[in-house]
């Protein structure tokens, strides 16, 4: 019951999703069709999201080694601002 | 063949304008852009196939992610091959690949993250807040906006609600030692 009526007088549920889970791997692409030799790592990220209504989706996308770096001390900061709010 | 194709003084500014349409996604660098401000004296049928040899050469060269080695090796052979390119030209080129080559790696592994790359990444942390409906306070909360893919689309704004979602941080943690290991 207080599930409920938190989500409906949070504004915010109807335009964002939850963060259900984080799942990862690393990989090292290889070759393309359109590049022989491409031989850089990078990290996949496949996130899993519920909107307001509780349907779960799952957005992916990929970082090269820097930007996963940038990324990691972003969730970093967030984590400690959390804390401290 | 045109005396101006054998010289190698408007090469560089080819490679330039070729690295800026093949790799880099610049728009509007035609052939007959290309032709008419750096070899204008040649009609469009002859510079047509030496600007799709040197396009060639410079693919071949990028795709294969060559070191000094090889392509040394590789613009020898081109310059013994019939219709091939002059030693002066293959000067030139080897010169370009030098100093272009991290550039060009760059974008060609982000062409190969087709739609997938993550362009950009910005957040908030909510506070705690009250509504006068409800008893509730919220707890804090980090909400994330994605930026995904060559065409810009945006992740509709994702929340971490919970603080122990956040305990994921340690697995992340793991990934990221992981991948100091990879630089």
């Amino acid at each position: 019951m207080e599930e409920s009526s938190e989500q409906q007088l949070d504004a915010k549920s109807k335009v964002t999703s939850q963060l259900i889970d984080f799942e990862w791997k690393l990989g090292m692409a290889v070759s393309s069709d359109s590049c022989r030799s491409l031989k850089y790592p990078y990290v996949a990220v496949m996130l899993k999201v519920a909107d307001h209504s509780g349907q779960v989706k799952n957005k992916s996308f990929e970082m090269t080694i820097p930007q996963f770096q940038n990324f990691y001390r972003q969730f970093k900061e967030i984590a400690a601002i959390i804390e401290t709010v | 063949m045109a005396a101006e194709l054998e010289g190698s003084k408007c090469l560089s500014g080819l490679l330039s304008g070729l690295a800026q349409d093949t790799f880099y996604g610049h728009p509007g660098i035609t052939e007959e852009l290309l032709r008419s401000q750096l070899y204008p004296e040649v009609s469009l049928e002859e510079f047509r196939p030496f600007l799709e040899k040197m396009k060639g050469i410079l693919k071949s060269i990028a795709s294969a992610d060559m070191d000094f080695n090889q392509l040394e090796a590789f613009l020898t052979a081109q310059t013994k091959k019939q219709g091939g390119i002059t030693s002066e030209q293959a000067a030139v080129i080897s010169k370009f690949w030098k100093s272009h080559k991290t550039k060009i790696r760059e974008s060609l592994m982000n062409q190969s993250c087709w739609d997938r790359g993550l362009r950009s990444l910005s957040w908030r942390v909510d506070g705690k807040s009250q509504s006068r409906h409800s008893a509730q306070i919220h707890t804090p909360v980090a909400i994330m906006e994605l930026e995904i893919g060559k065409s810009g689309q945006i992740c509709s704004p994702v929340v971490f609600k919970q603080l122990d979602k956040l305990d994921k941080i340690c697995d992340i943690k793991r990934l990221y030692t992981m991948v100091s290991e990879y630089q």
